[in-house]
């Protein structure tokens, strides 16, 4: 934006620094993935399945791509794999696990197994933690920064995905690689969706 | 564009030799070899050749294989660098590899460097602001470090000459504590901006908030393409719209016939000859095959980066300078200075939720110094002053967006809230336990002593920081933007990456390295324009001033050398 380029992703990786110290409550294995032919690269197979079912839920296919259309999910694992450090990964393991434990606890059965229904008292309970990220100048969180838990990091990170990919990028979002010039004042109604870059 | 010549020859005697090729360095360069010395340039890191080199300048982020984010080993790679927040996969090859390249942080000090053709002008802000007069007088009038040798006056024709050739936009004001360059048309505004600047003016008289002055082609100017807002200039511009050694300087340079480019250079230290009283040449490191050779010339430039100018000269010992070249002082080293980083106000803009804007501006608003300037502005809290950067813009994560599902995704896609920040840069004093020193102790890769880096930030600059603060939550509360939070991220100096001083300018050589045309005291034939050269450092971004010291030094250099001085 400035100065030098702030990094978009930098808050989308929050992530990783959420840790989950919850016991790494082991269950019975789930079933299969919601993708038959995906051998993730980190992610165990009801890992998978609860990463695949969530993203769905988060940005469901509508008139336009969801997030698994545009294999927000496998990217995702692609990243935990090959950008986390291993606290990263620890961390992503355990709270995984841990968001299994409460849906356990509280409906009988693992996220991916629920009913749709359920998995929405289950998001809706997720909201009403709140949570708000702040805002960052070049890149950096500034300010006091409230608690975001582990939902909130997850839905972020989806959300990065799903924006950065090509097909959101070039046919949902506006993309205008090379502007050409600068409008400070536009109508939003002129372009309706943000900017991809 | 002719390839670069990278043939040096040590059986030749260069005219001139020129150490760096970053912001200082290139204009050097140019300079000199448009003057018709045969010219040497030494370069640490690769070649990076405009445009051809700029590998990463249209990757999308889904061309990137984690769409920009670093890998653990690339992370470790840089791991001090990776504190700005700036590197990305997109632009990691242009940041020095710091394992190879180590530092000591006696106290914690950033120390951000770009080890290529170009160096840090690949990377830099573009922020580009004249000095005053008053930022000339500031220490003769407080008295902290020694006096400027030179005055505005002595700089202002340099100032108009280098802006000439490296185009400037911005707004002609007449602020007196912020001289007007030779401007290209300004950047704009965007509406929220407008307001805000209305409101702040209004209510604060004597404050400005104006379009940052920047070394962005606002036209086409001497061949180069005007800017195409795409802000991706950190990759390397391929319109060559901002100003870099690679895309202005060096091409200047090279066209001359006059250049020879030697990559892969690594300075080990400055050959000082007894009987002359003169340096003779550089001895360099081959960082591919290890091999010292050495390069004679009749005049050396050194344009390294402030620290690294400054750990050359430390190394560079001999019976009749056994402390470092230069360095009847004992000044070399001292008085390190950096601006004050990331501390302000962020805040929420309503009121203009059906507006948005076209085009990545790389830029923002600027609010010139305010305090401290005369009579009427003068605060006893501290001394000196402060500006601000910043910008309004429509961001936000969209994960704060309450839901999930259908809904939630389509409100996701809209353009976000509008925030605004502004962010100050407070000037640092020169104070002589702020330093640098070699370190035996730490080698790099090739067996060199390193830096060890001594340097905080004290009194007068946490003073300021509090009331920039302060002044930025009222500013932004007065022009009625909603959820106003002030911030301080306590950065440790060098984030400003405007680290300046080590071998400083003055009247007196037993205060100082430099005399008034950047020439050690006692070697006359060895300048240094680079940031090390800074006897005080402002409050504004500091590489113009470098270009026109650079250009009058050289101008100096090759007029001495006419009457046979040197």
């Amino acid at each position: 934006m400035n100065r030098r380029k702030a990094l978009k992703f930098t808050g989308n990786m929050a992530v990783a620094a959420v840790a989950g110290p919850s016991l790494l409550s082991l269950f019975q294995s789930c079933k299969n993935t919601v993708r038959a032919d995906w051998q993730p690269e980190f992610l165990i197979q009801k890992e998978a399945s609860f990463l695949s079912t969530f993203v769905d839920m988060i940005l469901p296919a509508t008139d336009t791509p969801g997030a698994l259309d545009v294999k927000a999910d496998m990217f995702m694992d692609k990243v935990m794999a090959n950008v986390y450090d291993d606290a990263g990964k620890k961390a992503m393991r355990a709270n995984i696990a841990q968001f299994n434990a409460d849906c356990e606890a509280n409906f009988g059965k693992e996220f991916a197994e629920l009913n749709k229904a359920d998995r929405i008292k289950v998001l809706e309970k997720e909201e009403a933690k709140g949570g708000q990220f702040g805002q960052g100048v070049w890149g950096t969180a500034v300010g006091p920064q409230e608690p975001v838990g582990f939902y909130k990091s997850l839905k972020s990170m989806t959300l990065w995905a799903y924006t950065s990919s090509e097909e959101i990028g070039k046919n949902v979002l506006n993309y205008d690689p090379v502007p050409g010039g600068y409008d400070g004042c536009i109508p939003v109604s002129a372009v309706g969706n943000k900017w991809t870059l | 564009m002719p390839k670069f010549n990278i043939d040096a020859d040590p059986q030749h005697t260069y005219d001139a030799i020129v150490i760096g090729s970053g912001i200082s360095g290139g204009w050097a360069a140019k300079e000199l070899c448009e003057k018709g010395l045969k010219t040497l340039v030494l370069e640490r890191g690769p070649i990076v050749e405009h445009v051809v080199d700029y590998k990463t300048a249209n990757w999308d982020p889904w061309d990137m294989d984690y769409r920009g984010a670093l890998t653990p080993e690339q992370r470790k790679k840089h791991y001090k660098n990776i504190r700005t927040g700036f590197v990305g996969q997109d632009t990691e090859h242009f940041y020095a590899n710091d394992e190879e390249n180590p530092y000591t942080e006696v106290k914690p000090f950033l120390w951000v460097r770009g080890h290529q053709m170009g160096g840090r002008s690949l990377l830099w802000g573009k922020q580009t602001y004249r000095w005053s007069e008053l930022d000339f007088e500031e220490n003769a009038r407080d008295g902290y470090g020694v006096d400027w040798p030179i005055r505005y006056k002595d700089l202002e024709p340099w100032y108009t000459y280098v802006e000439k050739y490296a185009g400037i936009s911005g707004e002609a004001l007449g602020l007196k504590q912020l001289p007007d360059s030779h401007f290209l048309p300004p950047m704009e505004l965007n509406c929220v901006e407008k307001h805000v600047k209305k409101r702040v003016e209004r209510d604060f008289p004597g404050r400005h908030m104006i379009i940052g002055r920047v070394a962005h082609l606002t036209q086409p100017h001497n061949g180069r393409g005007q800017c195409q807002y795409r802000n991706r200039c950190s990759r390397g511009c391929p319109y060559g719209a901002y100003f870099s050694s690679n895309a202005v300087t060096l091409p200047a340079a090279n066209a001359t016939g006059n250049l020879t480019f030697r990559p892969y250079s690594i300075v080990q230290s400055i050959m000082y000859d007894d009987t002359t009283g003169k340096a003779s040449g550089v001895r360099i490191i081959d960082a591919e095959t290890n091999k010292d050779i050495e390069y004679k010339a009749k005049i050396i430039f050194c344009n390294a980066s402030t620290l690294s100018t400054t750990q050359i000269l430390l190394n560079s010992t001999s019976d009749r300078f056994p402390e470092g070249m230069g360095n009847d002082s004992g000044e070399l080293g001292h008085n390190l200075m950096d601006h004050t980083y990331r501390v302000g106000a962020v805040a929420k803009v309503e009121g203009f939720d059906d507006k948005y804007y076209k085009g990545r501006r790389p830029n923002g608003i600027y609010i010139p110094r305010y305090y401290n300037l005369d009579n009427e502005t003068h605060t006893d809290k501290f001394l000196r002053g402060f500006g601000f950067q910043g910008a309004g813009y429509r961001g936000g994560n969209a994960a704060n967006i309450n839901g999930f599902g259908a809904e939630f995704k389509d409100k996701a896609m809209k353009p976000g809230p509008w925030e605004f920040f502004i962010t100050g840069f407070a000037e640092c004093l020169p104070y002589h336990e702020n330093k640098v020193y070699l370190n035996k102790e730490v080698t790099d890769k090739w067996g060199q002593p390193t830096l060890s880096i001594d340097c905080e930030y004290k009194e007068n600059e946490l003073a300021q920081n509090k009331q920039i603060q302060i002044d930025a939550v009222e500013m932004l509360e007065k022009a009625g933007l909603t959820d106003v939070v002030g911030f301080d991220k306590q950065h440790e100096p060098g984030f400003g990456i405007h680290e300046m001083g080590t071998a400083r300018m003055g009247k007196d050589p037993k205060t100082s390295v430099l005399n008034g045309t950047n020439q050690i005291h006692a070697v006359k034939n060895v300048f240094v324009t680079d940031g090390a050269c800074m006897t005080s450092n402002s409050c504004v971004n500091p590489s113009l001033t470098y270009m026109a010291l650079t250009a009058r030094a050289a101008n100096h250099a090759v007029e001495e050398l006419k009457k046979m001085n040197l």
